[in-house]
């Protein structure tokens, strides 16, 4: 079964994140929230602001790639939307169903539509199971809850038939997760996602700790189960070659926001953003005859404690005015699928160094 | 950089054997490697893990801890075997001749003694400079690596800098004695992309004033074709391919080199898959008879699981170990855009 873009741009998305918030207090000693601000002892409590009012939708079939450096928030933006965490604000709707205020219990017949692959293969799986019971897992606790029965040993064969089908054989059913490679222990994560045979795939880094030449493995695999089975990606990464291989559109993150947006051509050949483009000049390449170093950033990335009036890139734009201090830019479309939060698109005489 | 063939080599490592003696088997994990480095050359040390890169850094260093032991060959620094100098010796040269900067800069610094203190520490044990001298340096040092109130910052410890800026620390102390070997165990892996880009352009810059010479152990061939002259690739413990750092990635003669750079996915050149090498690196107790690719190669033969093929020439500047290696110019992906450009 295939999915082109054509047929599916009516249908419902297959993902749909509105405004995403997720916050997180932190709860630290009262020692260390104790400040004398006006010579008065007071108590602040700190919350870092990991997402900060996300959208984005992913159609049917659809890969969507979500980069950024470590702390944007793509990897919350990814967690929240599997409901590990439960978002501070927003909407989440899969297959146009609402889901950012279901519990436990209401989740369980979403998680049918929905999975999720990790970055780390080593601590993912459950060392104490067999491969054969972790791939089988999901479907049988579906199967369960849907009172159907037999359901353990169903679920088994279909976890024999899962193994197969990402490259492994029989005979690894019976082992146990320490007895395989990293790649391998991909593999199995990747079949236990798809035991349920679920429309959207939330993947979290999930070639970022192997080696290069599995890497090429894993990521065939990934796009040949999409174009098997239709399944729609969430891709985590913070590697831009492996973006511009597997994805369709991408999404450009910083300190929790979405700064840029657009078809995965239009970003890498016309990017909008200063950070979009200062990453890019940053990625190191194979061929360095090609590369084109267009800007570079200094310092560092401000904390997620205490966000940055304005614009969340002020702080290392080259291009930063006064209306970038006061004012947050909001994500405006810009024409062929592209939109970008900045305010050098109303004013781009600025846009130069 | 400029290569200059009739100077002597800084190093020269000779048929280097590092073995680990494990319960379950002898892990012979750099097993007969062989490679020159010229005074001020900028040399990678690529190959996927397991390769046995990095235990190649450590070994130059003296930081072999048992069960491992350097079981044969040579580290000829300037013509002295350094794989049998003495402890006393080896804490003589460490810092002072090789310095070696680690992946991880939150480990490599101590977490209960100031920056200052650190630095401070290598100009007592390898210069006769007095304190007021040696804090001059250090104030130095700290700037020329990028970071700002240099004077103040002394006195912050490690969990006050970010990793970006601890890595700066780490180069600071590594450069501060004017070693002539640096010896950089994925330096930037732990970093972000914008800030890795600062460090690289850092090392290089600072490198090429200080004249030193650097081994860069990395997994990462994007980052190795930014920053070195001359690239060694392992597998298994051995050198597979070594040349020119251009030619290695845009034309390489080894069929594992060739897997390597072909799986990186090339934005300039997408296809809807990449080429994969298949398999898995093998278990190194137990490796396959003869060549230790074979088993993971498209251009094996009957001849390769019978002899191990050792180092040769192969096409241009290239060497490899192979019996069957790649002697056209590929016109695949490299090929068709490597190469110059004004």
């Amino acid at each position: 079964m295939t999915t082109t873009r054509a047929d599916t741009t009516l249908a419902t998305p297959m993902l749909e994140v509105e405004n995403l918030e997720q916050r997180f207090p932190l709860r630290s000693g009262i020692i260390d929230r104790l400040t004398f601000k006006g010579g008065r002892p007071r108590l602040v409590d700190s919350v870092v602001h990991a997402v900060n009012g996300v959208s984005f939708s992913i159609a049917k079939g659809e890969v969507l790639a979500l980069v950024g450096e470590s702390g944007c928030g793509k990897s919350t933006v990814a967690k929240s939307i599997a409901r590990i965490y439960t978002p501070s604000g927003g909407r989440i709707r899969i297959d146009g169903e609402e889901v950012g205020g279901y519990g436990h219990r209401q989740m369980l017949p979403v998680r049918a539509k929905m999975q999720m692959i990790f970055q780390d293969p080593f601590a993912s799986l459950n060392p104490r199971q067999k491969v054969r019971d972790i791939v089988a897992e999901p479907l049988r606790e579906q199967l369960e809850a849907r009172g159907e029965g037999n359901a353990k040993a169903r679920a088994r064969e279909a976890a024999l038939a899962l193994l197969e089908r990402v490259g492994l054989n029989a005979e690894h059913a019976t082992r146990y997760p320490h007895q395989f490679s990293g790649g391998q222990r991909q593999r199995i994560g990747i079949a236990r996602a798809l035991s349920v045979n679920p429309g959207l795939i939330i993947a979290d880094e999930p070639v970022s700790a192997l080696d290069v030449s599995i890497q090429a493995q894993i990521l065939n695999l990934m796009m040949d189960l999409r174009d098997e089975f239709g399944l729609a990606y969430l891709f985590i990464s913070h590697d831009l070659s492996v973006v511009n291989h597997i994805a369709d559109r991408i999404g450009v993150m910083y300190l929790g926001f979405l700064v840029e947006t657009a078809p995965r051509d239009r970003l890498f050949s016309a990017p909008r953003h200063p950070y979009t483009r200062a990453l890019l000049s940053a990625a190191p390449t194979i061929d360095p005859a090609d590369k084109a170093v267009e800007m570079e950033l200094e310092g560092e990335v401000p904390s997620a404690l205490a966000l940055p009036s304005g614009c969340c890139f002020r702080t290392r734009c080259p291009f930063a005015f006064d209306r970038c201090t006061a004012e947050r830019p909001r994500l405006q479309d810009v024409g062929d699928g592209q939109s970008v939060a900045c305010h050098l698109v109303d004013e781009p005489e600025r846009d130069r160094p | 950089m400029d290569h200059q063939s009739a100077t002597a080599p800084l190093l020269d490592v000779r048929d280097l054997r590092t073995w680990f003696h494990t319960f379950s088997g002898t892990v012979k994990a750099v097993d007969g490697v062989s490679f020159t480095l010229a005074p001020g050359e900028v040399m990678g040390l690529v190959g996927e893990s397991g390769g046995g890169k990095s235990v190649v850094g450590f070994s130059l260093l003296g930081l072999i801890d048992p069960p491992g032991r350097i079981e044969g060959g040579e580290i000829l620094l300037d013509g002295e075997d350094i794989a049998r100098a003495s402890e006393e010796r080896l804490r003589r040269i460490r810092g002072r001749e090789i310095a070696m900067i680690f992946q991880d800069p939150m480990t490599s610094l101590n977490p209960v003694k100031t920056v200052g203190a650190q630095m401070d520490e290598m100009l007592r044990l390898h210069t006769d400079l007095d304190e007021g001298a040696r804090k001059a340096r250090c104030v130095a040092m700290l700037e020329s690596v990028g970071i700002s109130r240099a004077a103040e910052r002394l006195r912050a410890y490690p969990h006050q800098f970010s990793g970006g800026m601890r890595q700066r620390v780490v180069i600071a102390i590594a450069l501060l004695a004017s070693p002539r070997l640096i010896v950089a165990d994925e330096p930037t892996t732990a970093l972000d992309v914008t800030i890795q880009s600062q460090i690289l352009k850092l090392m290089r810059k600072r490198i090429a004033e200080t004249g030193a010479a650097m081994i860069l152990v990395t997994h990462d061939l994007a980052v190795v074709s930014e920053m070195v002259d001359k690239i060694v690739v392992l597998y298994c413990g051995r050198v597979v391919e070594t040349g020119p750092a251009r030619e290695v990635i845009a034309n390489p003669s080894h069929p594992y080199t060739r897997g390597l750079v072909d799986s990186i996915p090339n934005p300039k050149h997408r296809k809807p898959r990449l080429a994969q090498i298949p398999g898995a690196v093998p278990d190194i107790r137990n490796l396959p008879s003869g060549c230790s690719f074979r088993p993971r190669c498209p251009r094996a033969q009957a001849r390769c699981a019978e002899v191990s093929p050792a180092l040769a020439p192969t096409r241009g500047t290239l060497s490899a170990a192979c019996h069957f290696p790649i002697l056209e110019e590929v016109a695949a992906a490299m090929a068709t855009t490597g190469g110059e450009r004004a």
